[in-house]
């Protein structure tokens, strides 16, 4: 520990938004800049007839108006992961057009642009666009889409499976062990499709510059430089050196600003065209349309155990929604971030997990705050606690039971799962005991049996989970079928007077890189935090990135920094070396200064700084300058974990659940600023609890969606949560430099099962074993009437 | 899945026979002067026409065209009322059964039951007010329907 | 048509479209872009304003229904650098992620406060009903006014 690591240090970024001073891209306006609004289809599945842009072009203000006709209708935007079918059929890759050409497979699908002088000239014009549609039937449910008959997103194969892919042991010896087992517990429920819902819609600005044959690209992602590539390599075609991605502040991700959206690619395009810049903002409206959703799993499994209680196999079949088209990392979600995780925390020797993955008349889906893994864990908490029930044993002690013994990746090796991973290090034990007695588990049984004999629903849910993130290694996520290498970008340059920029790859849309970065970087280095300025978003400013997702800034992003500090200190060394007339070896450097060892002889990190840049008296062949760059591509996942639990009252009348507590006991290794690491779970177990409680998009079977607006898709407010108990263990990563795990998509990924198993628990005595998500009032109360 | 079809169902008392009603409902020219936000009804064939329609109602505002069928009639008893209306808010897909049933001496009660389908920012935006933008425009069309019959 | 306000002191008048928002108003043409807009339907509550003396929200209010009001906005809370005790409160307790739902959550907070000296827990979380917050799961949001009304009082 140092000076600033492990301190709660108030972030740097707050003043500017706290004054409203933050530099969002809708807030941003450039000379000459025309509005751009789209059309979009009214249907789910439709033939284009015709499209008729005359009276829109006419209007008033008008700029211009493109249908895929009028030269952008070859440009699609590519899928950046490959999951191939099991019998070794390539995965099925459509055409993910900028507009829609022929036919419509989604709705909110855009058919047009236009671009105008005013936003309300814009959207007047479009409503002046003529569509003639033939509507045709649709299939949003992704079992359905695999049905016998069902209607064809993509008519060119004979149906909708974009893959169909299996993970884990040899099925027929799972099949064999699940039929001799002791116990067998089977679920059938269906992980439903939420909307992410960053507050700040997505946003997009283009503007090219026809002086220097340059475009700028100012948009709202988690991933410029990502952005960039896709843009320039796999759509438009044009230079990479041509353009610049700048991302200020992004008001939120959870995922949805990953991924590369049409409009981005169309408004890039159109820019050159008209020959000035075009901004796009959504509205929420074209949010839930057009961002990309999360989840949609449906899911059948089956778990054995041993008359002890021991699992000794996992069988599941999944069919997971892509909606129509491939999004970005959509194929890897259900599949490579999903699967690698049956092991969870537990032992089981024997797992196999299928999953097709079926085209649907609906948004394509995409990693969401957790992606594949809060599936995973959704599956494995609730179906253990289900078992726990049947076999009438304590839920916590049938975890005990199976837990994997605590490993630190030191001393004794990464723990070797079943389904491809090794896990780095842990102790799952540990949060599982501290999450029970911050509750108070015991007593709380007997308040529980007490409030019952009173006709008072009170119920308790516990979730063991465990992730893998700090996406990735290149190797590793590349053998997999990954497009791209997910290393990390970090740039240390010092300044002469002994300032420092950092340019990092990663991009914080919330999670305060500003001051995180600063922190370590100020320790290692020995400077106040005030001299080191932390630099991201900019694809002029930063060499390359691959972004911010995963949970993977600190551990991987973070450990880039690390080593261009190391390469800064080596250097100085050298240059210290020489104006202290000692060897290097008898060098120390700590608080900002190496000095020669016993003596009082030192020189500053300033003074070797400013050596560096004004050579006079310098190191023989040593190059002047001190700035580095380095790529960081990590050896291993990191695998945070923890134990997440909630207590429920459940009103026995209208069947509302009262969220009464909420405990979480997370392991995120080593933690540079708590107060961060506790906002990043706050929000992501609110996240997971709107899941479980409120939050669901509603396709009807047309393909219509009924819940496209703040006023139908429900999600956490602030009465609705209570405030949330944490605390964790520390299992140091053994394998990146600052012992970091991650820890952005925990709390999504263990909470959600904890709330659904207890309001299961509050009305287990009524006979009920599982309600499907999201647990309204009305579900609740139909399971309790049965 | 939610079925996302609404249901439109009523009932309106008005004073006069079935058969003054009957007449009046299938004549264009009174459709035209009665059915609230119409523009133009314009007959394209036998009981089938091509209606122009301005709604605005609340945040539900939009101009609609397409065309409106009489079906399956039965004289002074019943009849289908085909609509399929399109707008760039959405398009709008019903079908509703109409019944005339003799209520007291000299009244006729109008049942209406049947199921619309919305699509669009319709759907999307407006499926939870929309029942309450129907019963507002029915109420309009039987209260001019009443005037029209005072009137002649 | 012409219409006069005064925003964070500061007298405007303007000859607008009728049909433009309030939040509109204060985002494109004043500049003003502290004022958010999260949604369409008075939902989310980033555009979250004071209108004479009332929290409301912008998006959903037309700018011509302020004609002759006094507004004050995020950007007028603070007095030049120095930040209101909410604002200090909200960087104290890390009542904040991304920043996007911030200004609207420091206008509703004040007037919360404003109304309710001494909030509750359940007062606060009630009174922060028509603010979304996707980041900071409203904990440290509750915090922040907690600490912020004490301040405030004492």
């Amino acid at each position: 520990m140092g000076k600033f690591i492990g301190k709660a240090v108030k972030r740097r970024e707050d003043a500017r938004f706290l004054k409203g001073a933050g530099k969002y891209t809708d807030d941003i306006k450039l000379p000459k800049m025309t509005q751009a609004a789209f059309v979009r289809s009214p249907y789910a599945h439709a033939k284009i007839l015709s499209i008729d842009t005359s009276e829109a072009k006419n209007a008033d203000g008008v700029v211009a108006v493109y249908t895929a006709q009028d030269g952008c209708g070859e440009y699609g935007v590519p899928c950046g992961w490959q999951v191939d079918f099991k019998n070794g059929e390539t995965m099925r890759e459509p055409q993910h057009p900028l507009l829609a050409k022929d036919k419509i497979r989604h709705l909110g699908e855009a058919v047009a642009i236009v671009i105008a002088e005013s936003l309300e000239q814009a959207r007047d014009a479009a409503e002046l666009v003529e569509v003639d549609y033939e509507e045709l039937p649709a299939v949003t449910d992704p079992k359905k889409a695999m049905e016998e008959g069902a209607p064809l997103v993509h008519d060119q194969w004979e149906d909708n499976a974009a893959f169909d892919w299996c993970i884990g042991n040899d099925r027929a010896e799972v099949e064999a062990a699940l039929e001799n087992a002791h116990h067998v517990t089977e679920m059938e429920y269906i992980n439903q499709r939420v909307a992410p819902n960053a507050i700040e819609p997505r946003s997009y600005i283009a503007d090219y510059d026809v002086n220097t044959d340059k475009w700028t690209l100012y948009t709202s992602t988690q991933n410029p430089h990502l952005i960039r590539l896709l843009l320039c390599a796999f759509v438009l075609g044009i230079p990479e050196h041509k353009v610049r991605v700048v991302s200020y502040d992004v008001g939120g991700g959870f995922g949805s600003k990953i991924y590369h959206y049409t409009e981005e690619a169309i408004l890039t395009w159109v820019s050159k065209e008209i020959g000035r810049p075009v901004k796009w903002t959504s509205d929420r409206s074209e949010a839930f349309l057009t961002d990309a959703h999360g989840r949609d799993h449906v899911v059948h499994s089956k778990m054995g155990f041993d008359k002890d209680g021991k699992i000794v196999a996992h069988l599941t079949d999944e069919y997971c929604g892509m909606g129509a088209y491939l999004s970005t990392f959509a194929p890897a979600v259900p599949t490579y971030l999903h699967g690698t995780l049956f092991q969870g925390v537990y032992t089981t020797p024997l797992i196999h997990l299928n999953v097709v993955g079926p085209f649907t008349h609906a948004v394509p889906v995409d990693a969401y705050r957790g992606a594949g893994r809060p599936e995973a864990t959704y599956l494995l908490e609730r179906i253990i606690s289900k078992a726990a029930k049947e076999m009438n044993m304590d839920p916590a002690e049938l975890r005990f039971k199976n837990f994997i013994p605590p490993f630190d990746g030191v001393k004794e090796s990464g723990y070797q799962t079943q389904v491809a991973l090794q896990y780095d290090s842990g102790n799952y034990h540990g949060t599982l005991e501290r999450g029970l007695e911050m509750l108070g588990y015991e007593d709380f049984r007997k308040e529980q049996s007490e409030a019952r004999k009173n006709g008072r629903l009170l119920g308790v849910g516990i979730s063991t989970y465990i992730e893998a993130c700090g996406i990735a290694p290149s190797a590793v996520v590349g053998s997999l079928g990954a497009r791209a290498g997910l290393y990390e970008v970090g740039h240390v340059r010092v300044q002469p007077t002994g300032k420092v920029s950092v340019y990092t790859g990663a991009h914080s849309h919330g999670q305060g890189h500003e001051t995180v970065f600063a922190q370590f970087v100020a320790d290692k280095l020995g400077i106040p935090m005030d001299d080191v300025q932390i630099e991201h978003g900019d694809t002029e400013q930063v060499a390359f990135g691959m972004g911010t997702y995963g949970s993977r800034s600190l551990a991987v992003g973070g450990s880039a920094i690390i080593k261009s500090i190391e390469k800064v200190l080596e250097k100085g060394a050298k240059i210290a070396a020489h104006k202290l007339e000692a060897a290097e070896e008898d060098l120390e450097y700590a608080e900002g200064k190496w000095t020669v060892k016993g003596t009082d002889k030192s020189i500053s990190f300033g003074d070797v700084s400013l050596t560096a840049y004004v050579p006079h008296d310098y190191p023989e062949g040593l190059e002047p300058g001190l700035d580095y760059s380095s790529f960081y591509d990590p050896a291993n996942f990191t695998y945070p974990f923890g134990t997440h639990i909630a207590v429920v009252e459940v009103d026995p009348d209208t069947g509302k659940v009262d969220l009464k507590r909420f405990v979480a006991c997370d392991d995120v290794g080593n933690v540079m600023n708590p107060m961060i690491v506790d906002g990043q779970i706050h929000g992501g177990v609110v996240q997971g609890i709107g899941q479980a409680l409120l939050e669901e998009v509603v396709y009807d079977e047309s393909g219509q969606m009924i819940t496209g607006s703040y006023m139908d898709y429900a999600m956490p407010r602030a009465d609705d949560v209570p405030m949330i108990e944490t605390d964790r263990t520390v299992t140091p990563c053994p394998h990146n430099p600052l012992g970091v795990k991650g820890a952005g998509e925990a709390g999504a990924i263990g909470s959600t099962p904890a709330v659904v198993s207890a309001v299961v628990d509050a009305l287990s005595h009524l006979g009920v074993t599982d309600i499907q998500m999201p647990l309204t009032p009305q579900r609740v109360w139909k399971a309790m009437q049965n | 899945m939610i079925s996302h079809k609404m249901k439109i169902n009523g009932k309106y008392d008005i004073n006069a026979s079935s058969d003054v009603i009957w007449k009046m409902i299938l004549d264009p020219e009174v459709l035209e002067k009665i059915t609230p936000g119409i523009k133009s009804l314009e007959t394209t064939d036998t009981d089938t026409y091509k209606a122009v329609s301005e709604v605005k109602i609340g945040p539900v505002k939009g101009a609609f065209n397409g065309n409106l069928s009489i079906k399956d009639k039965k004289e002074k008893e019943s009849c289908l009322l085909v609509i399929d209306q399109k707008s760039k808010i959405g398009n709008v897909v019903a079908e509703i059964g109409i019944k005339l049933a003799p209520s007291e001496e000299t009244n006729t009660e109008i049942q209406y039951t049947g199921e619309a389908k919305l699509s669009g920012k319709l759907a999307v935006m407006g499926q939870r007010i929309m029942s309450g933008v129907v019963s507002t425009l029915s109420k309009q069309f039987f209260k001019a329907l009443e005037k029209e019959i005072e009137n002649k | 048509m012409q219409i006069s306000t005064t925003i964070n002191g500061k007298t405007y008048s303007h000859d607008i479209e009728p049909r433009i928002s309030l939040a509109h108003y204060l985002r494109e043409i004043l500049d003003l872009t502290g004022t958010h807009i999260g949604c369409d339907t008075s939902g989310c509550g980033a555009c979250t304003v004071n209108l004479n003396g009332m929290a409301v929200k912008s998006c959903t209010l037309l700018a011509v229904q302020a004609d002759g009001g006094e507004i004050t906005t995020i950007e007028g809370m603070a007095d030049g650098n120095t930040m209101h005790p909410i604002q200090e409160a909200f960087k104290e307790h890390h009542g904040l992620q991304c920043g996007f739902c911030t200004p609207g959550m420091v206008m509703t907070a004040a007037d919360i406060i404003k109304n309710n000296p001494n909030p509750t827990e359940e007062e606060i979380r009630h009174g922060l009903e028509g603010n979304f917050c996707r980041c900071t799961g409203y904990h440290n949001i509750v915090k922040s006014i907690q600490h912020a009304a004490e301040k405030l009082n004492s």
